[in-house]
C-alpha cells in the first residue's frame, strides 16, 4: 500500500469518526435543500391560490355599478373610500381602485412579492374584462363583430430543451449549489488536515516519517476531494430529490397553480459524467487552494478566516450565471478559472453545451488544479509556511 | 550515529545555530542543554531534515542530511514537547498508521507493538481514542511512535513538557533503557535535574552557539556537583 493510500485511510478515518462534519457536509444538505428550494415556492404559491380563491376587501371610489358588479364576480368585496390610495399605504386594505374622468387607478404595495400585488393582478383582471365587455357592447350596437378585435391570433410556445424544462427555474442554481457545496464541504477536511494539524501539534511527525512531500500532500488532497464531492453530490441529490418528492406529494396543489417547479435532471448519459468530470477537476483545483491556504495558517481560526473571501471571489459569478443568457458567450470565458466550470455546468444542465466549451473547461482546469496542487506541494516544503506558529 | 560539523541555521540576521560541531556515539545519550530559545530546537529539526541547514551539515546513522533525508528519517525518531498524534484515532491505530511508512507491518508490526507497549507499560491504553487518554498516556503514544521502527538515532526535545511526576519518570526510564540497547539519543532539555539523570554527555548551548562539551561528571565538576551551576558559569566566562 502506498503512502498517499495510507495517509488518505488515515484522513478519512479521521472525517468519519466527526459526527460534526459528517452530519454538516452531507447529511444536512440532504435535508435542507428541498425545505430552502421548494418550500418559499410552495407556501407562495399557496398564497397565491388562496388570494385568488377567498374574497377580499378593496377601497373603491367613484367606480360606476357595473364595474362593481365585475370586481364582485372576481371575488372581491368593495369597500367605499374617500382615500384609496393613504388605505393601501396604511394596509387598511390590500389594493384599492379609483375612478376619474374614464381612468381606473389601482392602487396596491408592489414592492416584493406582497399579497397586495396578487390582489392588484386580480382587480387587473376583473377591469379588463370590463373593459373587453364595454368594447363589445359598443360593436354589437354598431353591427360589428368582435372578431374584428383579433385579426390575428398570437400563440406562446416554450421551445427550451427538455433538459432546461426539466431544471425549470432552478437551470441555474443546480450548478449554483454544486459550486457552493464542492467549497463549503472540502473546507473542515482541508483545514482540519492543514492548519487542524498545525496547532494540534500532529503535522511535524508526519512531516518527519520517510514519505516524500509530494505523496502526504496528494494523500491529503485526495481525502479532501473525496468529501467535497460527495457533499457536492448530496447537495444535488437533495434539489434532485426534493423535486421529485415535492411533485409527488403535491401533484393536485402544483396543479392547480400550474406551476412548472423544476428542480429534475433530465441528461443524456454523457451529460451527467461531463457534469461528475467537471465537478472533479473543479474539486481538484479548489482543494488544492484550499490546502495551500490552510497550511499557510497557524490556526484553524485563521485558516477559516483565510478561506472566507474564497468563497465571496465565486458568490458574484455564480450570481451573474442567471443572467448567462444575456452574455454574448466569448470562446476566452471558458479560460477564466472557476467561471469556466460555472458557465458549463449551467450549460450542461441546460443540455446547450458544446463539445469546444467542454474540452476548453477541462484541459484549462485540469492545468489550474495541476498548478495549484504544485503550489501546494511548495507551501509544505517551505519552512516559513510550515513553522509558520 | 550523529555528528554534526558547523551545523547552522540563519534567518535573515538572526542566526538561530551558529557553527554547531558535536558527535553522538552508539548507546549514548548526548544532553544538548540551554535555555529557551537557545536553538535546541532548530537543532534538532534539522537533524530530523525538518529545517534545511543555512550552513555546514551533518550525518546521522551514516546518511547526510542534505543529501539524503529520506534515509535519514528512516534511521531516526523524532519526539518533542509539543508534538501530538491523531485524536480521532486509537493508540493501535495510530502506530500502525506510522510504523508503516518504516515497513513494520504485519507480524513485525505486532511484534514491534508487543515490544513498545511493554517497554512504555501501555498495552491497555492501545484500542483508545487518543482523544480519551491521559496527558501521560499520549505522550507515551508519541513516543512509541518514535521507536516503533527502533531507530538507531532518537531525538527527544523538552519531551517531559507538560507531563506528571509518573509520567515523566516513566520517561526517564525508558531513555535509559532505550540507551542501553546501544541506540544513541540526544536529549534537548532546559530542565538540568533531568539531565544530569540520564546523559552522558552533554553540550551547552546559548544564542545557537555551543558553549561547553564533555562528559557530564566535568561537567558537574565545573559546578561543584551541580549542573545548573556549571552550566551559569559557563555562560558567565563564554560572556
Amino acid at each position: 500500500m502506498s503512502a498517499v493510500v495510507r495517509i488518505y485511510i488515515k484522513e478519512m478515518l479521521s472525517v468519519l469518526r466527526e459526527r460534526r462534519v459528517i452530519f454538516t457536509t452531507l447529511i444536512l444538505p440532504i435535508l435542507l435543500m428541498p425545505i430552502l428550494m421548494y418550500g418559499p415556492l410552495l407556501f407562495f404559491g399557496n398564497a397565491a391560490r388562496q388570494t385568488q380563491e377567498k374574497v377580499q376587501q378593496v377601497g373603491v371610489q367613484d367606480v360606476p355599478e357595473a364595474a362593481l358588479q365585475r370586481l364582485r364576480q372576481a371575488k372581491v368585496e368593495p369597500i367605499p373610500t374617500q382615500s384609496p390610495e393613504a388605505d393601501v399605504r396604511e394596509q387598511k386594505v390590500q389594493a384599492a381602485v379609483r375612478f376619474q374622468g374614464g381612468t381606473f387607478t389601482i392602487y396596491g404595495r408592489l414592492s416584493g412579492a406582497t399579497q397586495s400585488s396578487l390582489v392588484v393582478s386580480k382587480l387587473e383582471t376583473a377591469l379588463r374584462n370590463y373593459k373587453d365587455e364595454l368594447v363589445a357592447q359598443t360593436l354589437r350596437t354598431k353591427g360589428l363583430s368582435t372578431e374584428i378585435l383579433e385579426p390575428v391570433q398570437i400563440r406562446t410556445q416554450d421551445a427550451s430543451r427538455v433538459q432546461e424544462r426539466a431544471a425549470g427555474i432552478f437551470a441555474f442554481l443546480i450548478p449554483y449549489f454544486l459550486v457552493i457545496f464542492i467549497l463549503n464541504g472540502g473546507q473542515a477536511v482541508a483545514i482540519d488536515s492543514t492548519a487542524g494539524e498545525k496547532e494540534k501539534g500532529t503535522l511535524e511527525a508526519l512531516l518527519a516519517a520517510p514519505v516524500p512531500l509530494s505523496q502526504i500532500v496528494i494523500g491529503k488532497a485526495l481525502a479532501t476531494l473525496t468529501v467535497a464531492l460527495t457533499a457536492a453530490l448530496a447537495g444535488v441529490i437533495g434539489i434532485v430529490l426534493g423535486g421529485t418528492v415535492v411533485r409527488g406529494l403535491f401533484a393536485p396543489l402544483l396543479q392547480r397553480q400550474n406551476a412548472n417547479i423544476g428542480g429534475g435532471l433530465s441528461l443524456e448519459p454523457w451529460a451527467y459524467g461531463a457534469l461528475l468530470a467537471t465537478s472533479i477537476l473543479f474539486a481538484a483545483l479548489m482543494v488544492s487552494v484550499q490546502l495551500s491556504l490552510g497550511v499557510y495558517a497557524r490556526s484553524y481560526k485563521e485558516a477559516q478566516s483565510l478561506m472566507a473571501p474564497l468563497l465571496l471571489v465565486f458568490i458574484i459569478p455564480l450570481l451573474m450565471l442567471q443572467f448567462s443568457d444575456f452574455l454574448t458567450q466569448q470562446s476566452w470565458f471558458y479560460l477564466i478559472p472557476a467561471f469556466n466550470v460555472m458557465l458549463l455546468l449551467d450549460g450542461l444542465v441546460k443540455g446547450s453545451a458544446q463539445p469546444w466549451q467542454v474540452t476548453l473547461t477541462w484541459i484549462s482546469t485540469l492545468a489550474y488544479a495541476a498548478l495549484a496542487l504544485g503550489l501546494a506541494v511548495r507551501s509544505f516544503r517551505r519552512e516559513d509556511v510550515v513553522f509558520r506558529n | 550515529m550523529v555528528e554534526t560539523q558547523n551545523l547552522s541555521k540563519r534567518y535573515r540576521h538572526f542566526r538561530a545555530v551558529d557553527a554547531l560541531s558535536f558527535r553522538v556515539g552508539a548507546g549514548e545519550v548526548y544532553g544538548l542543554l540551554g535555555p529557551n530559545g537557545a536553538g535546541k530546537t532548530t537543532t534538532l529539526r534539522m537533524l530530523a531534515t525538518l529545517l534545511q541547514p543555512s550552513e555546514g551539515t551533518a550525518n546521522v546513522a551514516g546518511y547526510d542530511i542534505r543529501q539524503q533525508p529520506l534515509e535519514v528519517r528512516r534511521n531516526l525518531g523524532i519526539v518533542n514537547g509539543g508534538m501530538q498524534v491523531y485524536e480521532r484515532l486509537t493508540g493501535r491505530e495510530v502506530l500502525r498508521f506510522f510504523a508503516s511508512f518504516y515497513g513494520v507491518e504485519g507480524r513485525l508490526f505486532d511484534h514491534r507493538l508487543e515490544w513498545v507497549t511493554h517497554l512504555l507499560r501501555m498495552d491497555d491504553v492501545l484500542d483508545k481514542l487518543v482523544r480519551e487518554m491521559s496527558t501521560g498516556m499520549r505522550q507515551k503514544t508519541v513516543i512509541a511512535r518514535a521507536i516503533l521502527h527502533q531507530p538507531p538515532v532518537l531525538l527527544l526535545d523538552e519531551a517531559t513538557a507538560g507531563l506528571d511526576v509518573f509520567a515523566r519518570r516513566a520517561l526517564l526510564d525508558f531513555v535509559l533503557e532505550y540507551k542501553s540497547l546501544g541506540k544513541s539519543l540526544i536529549y534537548s532539555t532546559h530542565v538540568m535535574s533531568e539531565a544530569e539523570e540520564v546523559c552522558d554527555r552533554v553540550g551547552f548551548i546559548n544564542r545557537g552557539k555551543l558553549v561547553y562539551e564533555g562528559t557530564k561528571d566535568d561537567a558537574l565538576r565545573l559546578g561543584n556537583g551541580n549542573l545548573e551551576r556549571a552550566f551559569i558559569r559557563r555562560l558567565e566566562e563564554a560572556a
